[in-house]
């Protein structure tokens, strides 16, 4: 792959050569809107996300680097300052990144209209605030980079700064990070409930794609020597969402391959072919229908037989998880909730004491999947209090919850099938073991763990990790789901119906799986089941819930002999 | 009363009543099929267009409103079977193919009418003495009928059969789809409503803007802004979002002048989609 | 084990190099080879965007001026080769373009019809290499050398038009509203001085988001309150449309006079016949302007286009002009040595539409025509001759 990237690096600082002049200027300028493009084509196409208003950094950056020459000239200094023009328009799209997520937590399309309507406010601004900004005939006589101020020396600078940024997302697109986007795009609330900020991840992303923009806007200053309102505003920022998707916004490359053709196209024959427009709208419709994964989504399965030279390097061993390690106390005391008019748990108080397996039991209603969103903190309760050990854990966010030990599973599997299983693996490996800067290191992904080996030996397919999960069938999604949860090494562990759907001898699998895990890890346990001769195999302590409340409480003798539950419970063992 | 608060207090009125209908297509499009439609300008100027050739074959005013019916609803019916029927489950991917219509759709028109603006002569001309001021008799009735058409359309979504069948398929398009309502074509019926409420709004506006290709562009923002404010899917909606962004626009701009009216507006509809995504009156 | 082969995937990165060399290459497939005698003249032009409006009669002038030059042997007994670019969008488009021109089809000169706020970012990219003519109703003050201006300047449109309004349609109080840029607060601040200067006075100064969604009830109803004798209007296209129409629909076009500077026959279209009462403009040219010069010249324009010919305007005319200008120019220098043509355009004499203009200064004196709106047609009024452009340039 290496190879690869140096013959990319090496035509691009070689194609001046064989260009015109015309041709290098043109090419400089598009790199710029391509590195913007970039940081939409890592919003959209992997945290998933759109920003409608990419261009409002863009703009930022370039108005501060603008004013930053023309108040230093040719000081060696702009050369500090330009990149900071950059990193504050990355600041910028953090800082409002992490407001709207944390606010509404959800990537839909209020989000793009949000990131719109700042773009308009910004062109607004831009028109209005004369004495800063030069007004709607825009900011003049910007010199140029001291030393840099030819066509070919301006040729590089983009292109330097284009590379900076493929380089900067293929480094992110490799990190843990990425997969971690990947991840949230298909399904947030899993990415929330192994541990991460979700909304912090996000903000991160826009950040990010806010730098991007930004690196180009803080080189356009000076290369154009002219800003106006427009590389603020909404034009110039659908321009840059309309080229990322016909590129391709799942690759790296695809944005950029996108401005650089639709955009050097236009240039190059808008003024000869009178109903430009009208070819270049059917095409974007003929892409968006035809080919939903851009230009680059056609031309991948030529380079994908280079997969096969990937080398393969040692694994690395995770550390340990971080925080506490001593089995979970869990003590529940008159928790209510409810979901709109319907009340979910009434009073309900229950006592936890691990290590130990401990199945929860009930007919349908009775609160048991409630009782876990309510654990993981997706159900907030209208009264009573949650402890986990001693501390509170009530009201507190998914993944400070389950930062403190907690692991869970879903009734029916909830794996990222986008990904392949070793990137399932991995979220799970790096769920509370990573944070912070260290998601940023590749390295992560050769991670391995006692666990990790000990489920590889029982379950074979969990290693052939470049598939796809979704090519998986139900019963490995089963495993590779309990797989992702064991790996986490909870010391509260959440089963949801951990045999659901599965044969027999998977079922017997499952379950010894379940009981090593629980002898190994010296955790508490908790399963919800249906099936009687599971529960008797599995659990030390019964509870039965009913109407959201405890009904009983004890080993499978006490609960068989129990009247109360003999009387709602008619003919639910097997 | 001072008759220049009287005025502005219609203009209010006028501003909200006139928004909300320009907002109807594009409610029932956004609102009920969440298809991100952003040429819902471009069939608001196919209206308005329909009222230029309607004057300059010397037929009455009235004879417009059929007109954009039929091309509005059939441009409806070819685009949703066309464009959108494979995108519904593509947001975004519906946002870049409406925005590739609309250029389309900006194009032909000038392929056909040219550039250049055109006027449609206002149907009733004059102004009409109101509460101490003169009002233009237009804008009046303008008022009274969208008022009427919200209503109306209030009505037949509430008693109708196709209206409850549409709500069946919003409400749960599996579960409508397994009952065996014919879900498709619901879609189709409900995106042709849509631009046809937007050809019938673009018919009535056009005595009072110029006539042009790019029309289209002044409504797409601000109806889309409406709608995240007032919340999705309901009559009160509508009205909620539009009295919202059409009122703030217009006493603003009233009491100070239209650039703080442009900008109260933007920074109105940020925090709204910031803080109350869902808007006034969301459908539940 | 699985994740030693996920780290070294770099499946994205590749896939789209293939990608940079096609699109490499693809540009350099697409030159034009020109015949070396020809004289290029690279017109900027609205093709696109909301002045595109222009563009139809912007091309079609320029082309009846260069078919005429042509047959009359060309500049110097080179043919003229137009090559039509578009300046419709942003600033930065338009100098992308021109570096174009520039550099690959090395255009001998360069005539622009836009906005001030892309002739700026032109002249920043030409750098004086080539020379440079711009021709539209401006706000002043480009002096820029090697850059010669045949626009209306606000002199010659706003002393007289004002002046004209006070003495003769008795204004003694101005409203003045436009778009939120350069030529409307410029062209205000001359209208200020010129009113001051009559003794008259101005009742509110009121701008409007350019380019935003605009609607006038607001400021309708405000002026109405405020009850002016004129007002004086800077908007441009659709929002000038949009407000005579809104204007006129509120009842205020019979009691008060409004003088609109920048209105030629298609916005007059679009305000349209029950919008235009009581409604004046001032500009060097309209296209039933009296004389032999426009006569002959809409003969041409129409013996050529025929039926179909676009709207007459004066946008499109002054491209003529600058084609015309463009030939007497370079004949006079004997060649585009920026030296000789700035020698050269002082006193030189050339062809407009409405007859023959003097360029002094870097602009240009002419006769200003002031006119009424009858329906959607202009009515001249009153012809002002040898209205001095009052630009102080020095002389290079």
């Amino acid at each position: 792959m290496r190879v690869v990237s140096a013959a990319l690096v090496a035509l691009i600082l070689l194609l001046p050569l064989g260009l015109s002049d015309y041709r290098a200027y043109q090419l400089a300028l598009y790199f710029l809107y391509a590195a913007a493009a970039t940081g939409i084509g890592l919003c959209w196409g992997r945290a998933g996300f759109l920003p409608l208003g990419q261009a409002m950094f863009f703009g930022l950056a370039a108005y501060l680097a603008g004013l930053t020459l023309i108040w230093l000239g040719d000081s060696i200094w702009v050369f500090v300052l330009l990149p900071l023009a950059a990193a504050t328009a990355g600041l910028l799209a953090y800082g409002i990144g992490l407001l709207v997520f944390r606010r509404q937590g959800e990537s839909g399309p209020y989000f793009s209209m949000i990131t719109l309507a700042l773009s308009l406010l910004a062109f607004q601004l831009a028109t209005s605030w004369n004495d800063v900004t030069g007004g709607f005939n825009g900011l003049k006589g910007i010199p140029g980079l001291p030393g840099l101020d030819d066509f070919s020396a301006a040729y590089y600078v983009s292109a330097t700064a284009l590379l900076i940024v493929l380089s900067l997302g293929a480094w992110l697109y490799a990190a843990p990070v990425g997969v971690l986007w990947r991840a949230l795009a298909q399904n947030e609330r899993r990415v929330a409930l192994f541990g991460f900020n979700t909304n912090a991840l996000k903000a991160v992303a826009f950040g990010v794609s806010g730098l991007f923009a930004g690196i180009g806007g803080a080189i356009y200053a000076p290369q154009q020597g002219l800003v106006t309102p427009q590389v603020a505003g909404f034009g110039l920022s659908a321009d840059l969402v309309i080229w990322a998707a016909v590129g391709g916004r799942f690759g790296l490359l695809g944005p950029t391959l996108g401005v650089l053709l639709v955009g050097a196209l236009t240039t190059e024959l808008r003024d000869r072919i009178g109903f430009w427009e009208v070819l270049m709208a059917g095409f974007f419709i003929l892409v968006v229908l035809a080919f939903p994964r851009g230009l680059i989504g056609v031309i991948a399965p030529l380079v994908r037989w280079l997969e096969g030279w990937q080398r393969t390097r040692p694994a690395v061993p995770a550390p340990p998880r971080r925080g506490a390690t001593e089995p979970a106390q869990l003590t529940l005391s008159d928790v209510s909730a409810e979901i709109g008019e319907v009340k979910i748990l009434d009073h309900l108080s229950l006592r936890i004491a691990g290590p130990g397996i401990f199945c929860i039991i009930g007919p349908n209603g009775a609160g048991k999947t409630s009782t876990f969103n309510l654990l993981t903190g997706e159900l907030a309760p209208r009264g009573g209090c949650v402890l986990l050990d001693d501390a509170e854990i009530t009201g507190l966010p998914p993944h400070r919850i389950i930062a403190r030990g907690v692991g869970r599973k879903f009734q029916i599997p909830t794996i990222f099938t986008d990904l392949t299983v070793a990137e399932n693996l991995c979220i799970a490996l790096w769920s509370c073991r990573a944070a912070g800067i260290e998601l940023l290191m590749p390295r992560l992904k050769r991670w391995t763990s006692p666990m990790l080996d000990e489920l590889v030996r029982r379950y074979p397919f969990l290693a052939a990790g470049r598939r796809r999960a979704a090519e998986l069938s139900h019963g490995q999604r089963q495993v590779l789901e309990l797989a992702m949860a064991l790996l986490t090494e909870p010391r509260l562990l959440l089963l949801d119906e951990p045999c659901a759907g599965l044969s027999p001898e998977e079922t017997a699998s499952v379950i010894d799986l379940i009981r090593w895990a629980g002898r190994k890890l010296q955790i508490a346990i908790v399963v919800i089941e249906h099936d009687m001769t599971l529960v008797k195999e599995l659990a030390e302590t019964i509870y039965v819930l009913q109407n959201g409340a405890l009904l009983a409480q004890g080993d499978i003798d006490t609960i068989r002999a129990n009247a109360d539950v003999r009387a709602v419970y008619v003919g639910g063992e097997k | 009363m001072d008759p220049l608060i009287v005025t502005q207090a219609l203009n209010v009125v006028y501003g909200v009543t006139t928004l909300a209908l320009l907002v109807l297509g594009l409610a029932v499009i956004f609102g009920l099929l969440g298809v991100l439609n952003i040429a819902h300008g471009e069939f608001i100027m196919t209206g308005a267009y329909c009222a230029y050739v309607t004057q300059a074959n010397g037929w009455p005013f009235l004879a417009a409103l059929p007109l954009a019916l039929i091309i509005c609803g059939a441009l409806g019916f070819v685009v949703e079977r066309g464009l959108i029927r494979p995108l519904y489950a593509r947001p975004f991917d519906t946002l870049v193919a409406t925005w590739g219509l609309s250029l389309l759709l900006r194009k032909l028109t000038e392929a056909i009418f040219g550039m250049g603006f055109y006027n449609v002569d206002v149907p009733l001309p004059g102004t009409v003495a109101l509460l101490g001021t003169d009002y233009p008799a237009y804008r009046l009735v303008l008022i009274a009928i969208s008022g009427a058409v919200l209503i109306g359309l209030f009505v037949w979504f509430r008693i109708s059969r196709t209206g409850t069948r549409i709500k069946a398929m919003v409400g749960n398009r599996e579960l409508a789809e397994a009952v065996g309502l014919p879900v498709r074509r619901l879609a189709t019926y409900t995106f042709v409503i849509g631009t046809c409420l937007a050809g019938l709004a673009g018919v009535l506006i056009a005595p009072l803007v110029p006539v042009q290709p790019f029309m289209g562009l002044d409504y797409v923002l601000k109806t889309f802004f409406v709608l995240v404010v007032g919340g999705l899917g309901t009559v009160m909606g509508v009205l909620s979002g539009a009295a919202v962004i059409g009122g703030l626009d217009s006493v603003v701009s009233a009491a100070i002048d239209a650039t703080y009216g442009y900008l109260t507006v933007l920074v109105v509809a940020i925090l709204f989609l910031w803080l109350k995504p869902r808007g006034l009156f969301a459908r539940s | 084990m699985a994740q030693q082969i996920l780290a070294t995937t770099r499946r994205d990165f590749l896939g789209g190099a293939m990608g940079g060399i096609a699109l490499g290459l693809a540009p350099g497939l697409i030159g034009s080879a020109q015949a070396a005698d020809d004289f290029k003249i690279g017109l900027f032009y609205a093709q696109s965007g909301p002045a595109s409006l222009f563009g139809p009669t912007q091309l079609a002038s320029a082309q009846l001026a260069v078919d005429e030059v042509n047959k009359a042997g060309g500049i110097m007994g080179r043919q003229i080769k137009l090559f039509p670019t578009d300046a419709g969008g942003p600033p930065a488009d338009t100098t992308k373009s021109a570096v174009r021109l520039l550099l690959e089809d090395k255009v001998d000169l360069l005539i622009g019809s836009h906005d001030s706020a892309t002739r700026e970012a032109l002249v920043a990219t030409i750098k004086s290499k080539v020379p440079y003519i711009y021709t539209p109703v401006y706000e002043g003050g480009e002096c820029s050398y090697n850059t010669y201006v045949i626009a209306d300047t606000p002199e010659q449109q706003i002393r007289p038009s004002v002046t004209w309004m006070m003495q003769e349609r008795k204004a003694r109080s101005f409203y003045l509203i436009g778009d939120d840029y350069v030529w409307p607060r410029k062209s205000n601040e001359h209208a200020k001085k010129y009113i001051a200067d009559n003794g008259g006075k101005i009742v509110n100064e009121e701008y409007v988001p350019f380019g935003a969604p605009n609607k006038f009830e607001e400021a309708v109803t405000r002026i109405k309150s405020a009850k002016p004798d004129a007002v004086l209007i800077t908007l441009v296209g659709a929002d000038n449309v949009n407000f005579n129409r809104t204007f006129a629909g509120f009842g205020l076009d019979k009691e008060i006079a409004r003088l609109s500077l920048l209105l030629e026959e298609n916005t007059l279209k679009g305000i349209g016949a029950d919008g235009s009462n009581n409604l004046f403009s001032c500009m060097s040219y309209y296209a039933n302007a009296p004389g032999e010069a426009n006569k002959k010249f809409k003969d041409a324009y129409f013996a050529k286009f025929g039926d179909k010919a676009p709207q007459l305007s004066i946008i499109g005319t002054d491209c003529y002009a600058g084609v015309n200008c463009a030939k007497a120019l370079v004949e006079k220098a004997q060649g585009t040595n920026a030296r000789a043509l700035m020698t050269a355009a002082n006193g030189l004499t050339f062809n407009s539409a409405a007859g023959p203009w003097t360029m002094y200064g870097q602009h240009v004196d002419k006769t200003m025509y002031i006119a009424g709106c009858k329906g959607t047609e202009f009515e001249i009024i009153k012809t002002i001759e040898h209205v001095k452009h009052g630009e102080a340039c020095k002389a290079a």
